[in-house]
């Protein structure tokens, strides 16, 4: 077994089979987002690339920010303004780096935590076809529906735990605006009572001294 | 096995060319957030490059280039801090199930505004093992590698597991949040309808006590 980190020299098919497994690609990022701050992120993607690109904003102000997708050439292909969810799909017209950006400039105070999921071309099919002289065994096409129906379910587990953290948050912020408020309104509350009694005691301390002086 | 498995696949990594790149300030820290359940492994591959402004491009190696790479988990615990060069892999297994915090700096001492220069950081970072199995293309024999691509796929329900585990836990506390707030309201609603009535009995008594002082009653 090479150690780790060193390059082993690669036999021809691992090669060719890591070259294939190149083209697929998923990068799936959560971070945070600044207020008035924008953040871009760069792809190389090949022509006639199939990819997807998913966001979500998990926390923060409105839940919302706006999203870029340009080209190589700085053609817009997706643009979207205060977004709390989208899902783009496109197909890569021509090599190049494309280029997608996260943009919170509209917001003076909240930070927003970002999730997104860029998916570069599809997966690598699990017993590849190059080196094969019968079709699948039950074992191994059994193996593939395993394997997509686990994708699928991680996929969607992904999305409710966003989904979830999101409402979390606001939950959360409920929380604490209820908390304040209410303490904040027992004070005023208060203070606006007692403050009447005082002010029209004030009011009628003043006229009686204003009529004895009259009387005398 | 494990580290064997990890050891093989991170030779293909390496040789790779990663994909998805951004760039940062000369001495910015940028930190991404993994939402991961416990027990998880998780591997991140980078790769940091320079703006030269002699060649207007990034070098593909600098020299001394370094990154400070730290890992923290959601109770503020430091679980990885170190220095790697210009291209590496680190990898962390998380104790505690919640949002662990990775960051990126660079060690270098030039100023951004002074070298007019910024980095471009690769980066790839994979949470529980649901890559695919390279070393099973090795396997001549059928057998073996159906095998193999059965443990990875029990690997794989393995982490659907403990990521519903974690949902548990995430859902407990929401609801946990929720009835708070709820309670909250209520008992709120209660204190502030007392005020409201002790005060106001309290005005009219004292009101009426000061007009009858006064003779004006």
């Amino acid at each position: 077994m090479p150690p780790r980190g060193s390059r082993a020299p690669l036999p021809p098919l691992l090669l060719v089979w890591a070259l294939a497994a190149c083209a697929a690609r998923a990068s799936e990022i959560t971070f945070e987002l600044p207020d008035n701050a924008k953040q871009c992120f760069y792809e190389e993607i090949a022509q006639g690339t199939k990819c997807t690109l998913e966001f979500q904003v998990i926390t923060g102000g409105h839940y919302d920010v706006d999203c870029r997708l340009e080209d190589p050439d700085g053609i817009v292909l997706y643009k979207e303004m205060k977004k709390q969810y989208d899902s783009f799909t496109f197909t890569a017209s021509r090599n190049g780096t494309y280029k997608f950006c996260f943009s919170n400039e509209f917001s003076t105070f909240t930070h927003k935590t970002v999730y997104f999921d860029f998916q570069v071309g599809e997966d690598p099919p699990l017993f590849p076809s190059e080196n094969r002289v019968t079709a699948l065994t039950q074992m191994e096409s059994a193996c593939v529906s395993i394997h997509e129906a686990l994708k699928s379910v991680i996929d969607y587990q992904t999305h409710f735990r966003l989904r979830e953290a999101q409402g979390r948050s606001r939950a959360e912020d409920l929380n604490t605006r209820v908390a304040y408020w209410s303490i904040g309104e027992a004070i005023i509350l208060l203070v606006v009572s007692i403050g009447q009694v005082f002010l029209l005691k004030s009011f009628f301390s003043d006229k009686r001294t204003t009529t004895t002086r009259v009387g005398s | 096995m494990k580290s064997k498995l990890i050891g093989f696949l991170m030779n293909f990594w390496i040789s790779f060319s990663l994909a998805l790149y951004f760039h940062t300030g000369e001495r910015e820290e940028k930190c991404i957030i993994e939402d991961i359940p416990s027990d998880t492994l998780v591997v991140g591959n980078y790769k940091v490059q320079r703006w030269d402004i002699h060649t207007h491009g990034f070098l593909e190696s600098a020299p001394g280039l370094g990154m400070f790479v730290t890992v923290t988990s959601p109770t503020a615990e430091v679980l990885l801090s170190k220095l790697y060069g210009p291209q590496g892999t680190f990898t962390f297994t998380s104790y505690i199930s919640g949002e662990h915090i990775i960051c990126f700096q660079s060690n270098s001492t030039r100023f951004a505004v002074i070298a007019g220069s910024k980095l471009r950081i690769h980066l790839d970072i994979r949470v529980g093992e649901h890559f695919l199995d390279e070393s099973a293309i090795q396997a001549k024999d059928k057998v073996n590698e159906v095998n193999i691509r059965l443990e990875h796929l029990i690997e794989q329900i393995h982490h659907v597991t403990r990521e519903q585990d974690y949902e548990r836990e995430r859902e407990e506390k929401f609801r946990k949040k929720s009835e708070e707030t709820n309670s909250n309201i209520l008992w709120w609603a209660i204190v502030q309808t007392l005020i409201l009535i002790s005060v106001g009995i309290w005005q009219i008594k004292s009101l009426r006590d000061f007009f009858i002082s006064k003779k004006l009653v």
